[in-house]
């Protein structure tokens, strides 16, 4: 006999066991602000949970977390945009623009962070989905249907991503080009 | 494509072994914030829901006792807007994304799903939100200065420049909104192109 499928409640255990530092991460890089980040946090987990309430099976479990983390964060994005006179840029646009910093050794693991996060968070969200996945170490087959952006564009996306971080952390900068 | 150079790979794990916050929330935790949640919402829409009605109660007040006709199409006409406009509020409100439809739908597609609502929304101030009430107020306008006509002038004067200003403020309002619902449809076609080249 079959195994029942897991309940709303089992499935969340189980994604808040095994994504709970991924869904921190991705909080942190679409908000800047500690006490807005706890509470980008939270609706992520209360989408989380109310969304398994749907949960078919359809897509993989990985995907539909990150689909559900990113979706709520890109309305958070949208919603703060609106109070916010922020401008966000895209990959092709910061591959063009040289960066003061820009070749810098950046062998301080917590410097690099900060660099890292500064950049993220500069870029329109679907770029930072792109790069966010990229980071976590995400194939470019998952990254197109956490995003839906083609394969090839995918490809396209994280070859400039590769560019921009090799230009801008690697020392002596100017690689990849 | 660029290989994969041991600094971006040393940038991933940087990245990965960030440190943690170690901000957790039990089952029960989120079922009660969710909860919380939920009664919020049901508070607000009550709230818009008593005071449109409070609105409509007393615009029925006016129109029962009034004895002119035209006056009686006024207020009558001003109900009927307000009821469509709270019947728009509750539509759209209905019709933001689930949690689950989240999971179903990619970045691509929420993000323009999102940017078209907001599109569609700034898009129909005027002739969802502010347009529903004018014929009712021209009709009450014209059936004041008609029922006072000793007060004639002082009416068509005060009707003129409060009208005037409400003019210029209903241009402005569409005018903004235009440009923004432009802003949206650039970033929409954007997203399209994306689309396009799957």
């Amino acid at each position: 006999m079959p195994a029942p499928p897991p309940t709303q409640d089992e499935l969340y255990r189980e994604v808040a066991e095994t994504y709970d530092a991924a869904l921190e991460r991705l909080a942190r890089a679409y908000e800047a602000d500690a006490e807005a980040r706890r509470d980008l946090l939270q609706d992520i987990h209360i989408a989380l949970w109310r969304s398994f309430e749907g949960f078919d099976g359809r897509c993989s479990l990985r995907t539909w977390v990150y689909r559900v983390a990113h979706n709520t964060a890109a309305s958070h994005v949208l919603r703060q945009r609106r109070h916010k006179s922020q401008t966000l840029v895209g990959l092709e646009e910061l591959e063009s623009v040289p960066d003061h910093r820009e070749g810098e050794l950046t062998a301080d693991r917590r410097q690099a962070l900060e660099r890292l996060m500064e950049l993220v968070q500069t870029l329109k969200p679907l770029d930072r989905q792109v790069i966010l996945s990229y980071l976590e170490g995400l194939d470019a087959a998952s990254i197109g249907e956490i995003t839906g952006i083609s394969p090839g564009n995918v490809a396209i996306k994280i070859h400039r991503i590769k560019n921009i971080l090799a230009r801008r952390f690697q020392e002596g900068g100017r690689h990849g080009e | 494509m660029a290989n994969e150079s041991p600094p971006n790979d040393r940038l991933k794990s940087v990245w990965q072994n960030q440190p943690s916050e170690g901000i957790r929330m039990s089952v029960d935790e989120i079922r009660h914030r969710a909860g919380k949640f939920h009664k919020k919402i049901y508070w607000r829409n009550a709230l818009e829901y008593v005071a449109s009605l409070a609105v409509v109660v007393f615009f029925a007040f006016e129109f029962w006792r009034t004895t002119d006709a035209l006056t009686r199409v006024g207020f009558g006409l001003f109900i009927a807007g307000l009821v469509y406009i709270v019947g728009q509020l509750h539509r759209k409100g209905s019709s933001r994304s689930l949690p689950a439809e989240m999971g179903l739908a990619s970045g691509l597609d929420f993000f323009r799903r999102e940017l078209e609502r907001q599109r569609d929304l700034v898009g129909s101030v005027w002739s969802l939100y502010m347009g529903p009430l004018i014929p009712g107020w021209v009709v009450l306008m014209v059936a004041l200065a008609r029922t006072n006509p000793g007060h004639l002038r002082l009416i068509g004067l005060s009707f003129t420049v409060f009208n005037l200003f409400a003019a210029l403020v209903f241009v402005l309002i569409w005018r903004l909104n235009l440009w923004a619902a432009r802003r949206l449809q650039r970033r929409i076609d954007e997203l399209n192109v994306l689309q396009g080249q799957r």
